[in-house]
């Protein structure tokens, strides 16, 4: 698979068509070389299978985080036409928005004092792990008003300001969500997990801003050095994966129905007309809806903590912004010199609208969207810019995260959680998490470099770097 | 059990072996329990799944999908489970014990059961799976 892929820049490489019988348009990705020897033939093969769907447009693409996943490759951003294209749940994944989100506080390095007992209060009240419940009791119509509104639900209950709904991606609701084509089961898995960070590669980081690169537009965002910030990363629980599972039956079936012929069954599909199609779509909006209120409801919680421990006002700490990364979304784009609307899928990859689009607040549209890069534990985070080129480019995206190198398996043979925890806690980052195990899969040596990646999409143009964030504290599930 | 963690970048990759399509199917559902929730106790607590599919890949997922909601919903990890499989029907029958945050919330949280390089295969030994599982 690796051999058909030939270069056409310093970061950009193209997979021909024809490498997978069918595909209609070729595949691009960005690299660097080094990052080019970790590239997965796997990875490859997934992104030219997407381009093999109907009514793909222009390029099958991947950002330079760029990993073997299921369906669509991680870092993987597809358009299709609303006509004649097909909507995917091999191209979202089974996390729907998962994403993230960054909290700004008016304290700086020097006022954050008992940093364990701020470790250890945020581990107690937001609920980590495996079989974690949240904290609210919600009845019936709560879930559906939740699926309906997103992020506005919370912040209307008092778990947050209006401010947060303008600085969230689609402020915080995507309006096609359905929640009828949500199941039951959905439903039943989403009531009790509300408010909770789950397991895996979710996290809760508290970072300090430690390197300006575009002081403009760190200004607009509102970040300066020396500033504590907390980071949350996380997604649309068990309501999402359970959305999907149910969807990807069915559109298993459509795909038969409408005659697609799929090199993967991940990439089930139905046109993004059919009945089928907009089932998941409606659906998949809901689910993403969850995921806004969760993410919100979690801010919440850190600002009562912060709050209380460092006597800090609610509002002064602000959500710089939330972006999601396994979403499709219904999207205006350039087109062979036409403006057309079009369905992006992101499946590991960031938005990243450049000045002047659409779905900005008013103090962000002349910097372009922030997009939120978090590193693997222990290592950097960084807040870049959308750019005018990403909109030319890539359908307004860009990468999504630092992309692992070392699987889980071999993350737990060659790393041992006590070491990276003992290591880390050297470097002054503090770990709370239910058990070592988690630790190391999720160590900073199973990823790659999230500099490196950042660097590439700088480069390239498609997201501008404004600031780095280094970690000083993190819970996990 | 007999299974074994295939190498896979971001997610988790088994392969199962087993004598027959029944005992394949009950081992791949506890070997799923001891991703999400670790080593796990007998126990009294059960619950029946009955459902139809296809075929053998389908049955499969309707059926570990079937075992991660249970166990998500009702706060169960199996740590036994007998399936039987008749034609297109499957019958299984699980017990466990109550989830226990103590000793099974530091596991690995699977967000679905991925088509992605889902093969069933009848060896001279028995049958042979791999799966994907997105974590």
């Amino acid at each position: 698979m690796l051999e058909q892929v030939t270069r056409l820049g310093e970061y950009e490489w193209e997979v021909p068509t024809g490498t997978v019988p069918g595909m209609r348009v070729p595949g691009r990705f960005f690299l660097s070389d080094s990052l080019y020897k970790s590239l997965e033939s796997g990875a490859v093969q997934q992104l030219a299978n997407v381009a093999t769907l109907p009514g793909i447009i222009r390029y099958s693409m991947a950002m330079p985080d760029i990993h073997w996943g299921y369906g669509f490759p991680i870092g993987g951003v597809a358009a299709f036409g609303l006509d004649t294209g097909v909507i995917s749940p091999g191209g979202v994944g089974f996390d729907i928005n998962c994403g993230v989100r960054l909290l700004s506080t008016p304290l700086r390095l020097g006022d954050l004092d008992r940093r364990r007992e701020l470790i250890e209060t945020l581990y107690q009240s937001v609920p980590t792990g495996v079989g974690a419940k949240g904290p609210l009791k919600l009845s019936t119509g709560d879930l559906e008003d939740m699926m309906v509104q997103g992020a506005a639900w919370p912040v209307n209950q008092g778990y947050g300001l209006r401010e947060d709904l303008d600085n969230c991606e689609e402020r915080g609701c995507m309006a096609q969500a359905d929640s009828q084509a949500v199941s039951a089961k959905a439903k039943q898995r989403g009531m009790p997990q509300s408010g909770t960070l789950g397991a895996g590669n979710h996290f809760l980081e508290i970072q300090v801003v430690r390197e300006i690169y575009d002081p403009g537009a760190a200004k607009a965002y509102g970040i300066h050095p020396g500033q504590i910030c907390v980071m949350i990363h996380c997604g649309s629980r068990g309501l999402g994966h359970q959305s999907c599972t149910d969807h990807l039956k069915v559109l298993e079936g459509a795909t038969k129905r409408y005659k697609i012929a799929l090199p993967d069954r991940q990439l089930a599909c139905a046109p993004l007309s059919s009945p089928e199609g907009k089932a998941y779509f409606g659906a998949m909006a809901a689910s993403a809806n969850y995921a806004w209120a969760n993410r919100q409801m979690i801010m919440h919680t850190t600002r009562v903590v912060f709050g209380k421990m460092y006597g800090i006002d609610y509002e002064s700490m602000h959500l710089v912004y939330d972006v999601a990364h396994n979403v499709a979304k219904i999207e205006e784009h350039s087109h062979e010199g036409k403006r057309v609307r079009v369905c992006v899928h992101r499946k590991g990859a960031t938005r990243a609208f450049g000045p002047g689009s659409p779905d900005l607040p008013p103090g962000y549209a002349d910097t372009g969207q922030p997009v939120i890069i978090p590193g693997s534990m222990g290592s950097s985070s960084y807040l870049l810019r959308g750019t005018t080129i990403a909109m030319e480019r890539t359908f307004g995206s860009t990468c999504h995260g630092a992309g692992r190198i070392l699987s889980r398996s071999a993350a737990k043979k060659t790393l041992s959680g006590v070491k990276v925890k003992n290591s880390l806690s050297k470097e002054g980052i503090i770990v709370r998490a239910p058990n070592d195990g988690a630790i190391a899969e999720e160590a900073p040596g199973a990823y790659k470099p999230s500099a490196e990646v950042v660097r590439i999409v700088d480069a390239l143009g498609i997201s501008n770097l404004v600031a780095r964030l280094e970690p000083l504290g993190v819970i996990k599930g | 059990m007999s299974y074994e963690e295939l190498d896979h970048t971001a997610d988790i990759r088994l392969r199962v072996r087993s004598p027959t399509a029944d005992s394949l199917f009950a081992e791949t559902a506890l070997a799923m329990m001891e991703i999400v929730y670790g080593k796990s106790r007998p126990g009294t607590v059960e619950r029946t799944i009955e459902l139809e599919a296809g075929n053998y890949e389908n049955l499969l997922l309707d059926f570990l999908s079937e075992v991660l909601f249970l166990s998500e919903v009702d706060y169960i990890v199996f740590s036994a489970a007998t399936v039987h499989i008749t034609g297109n029907s499957l019958q299984a029958h699980l017990s466990g014990e109550p989830f226990d945050p103590d000793r099974h919330r530091g596991g690995t949280e699977i967000k679905g059961i991925s088509y992605s390089g889902l093969r069933i295969v009848k060896e001279d030994e028995g049958y042979v799976l791999d799966i994907l599982f997105d974590v």
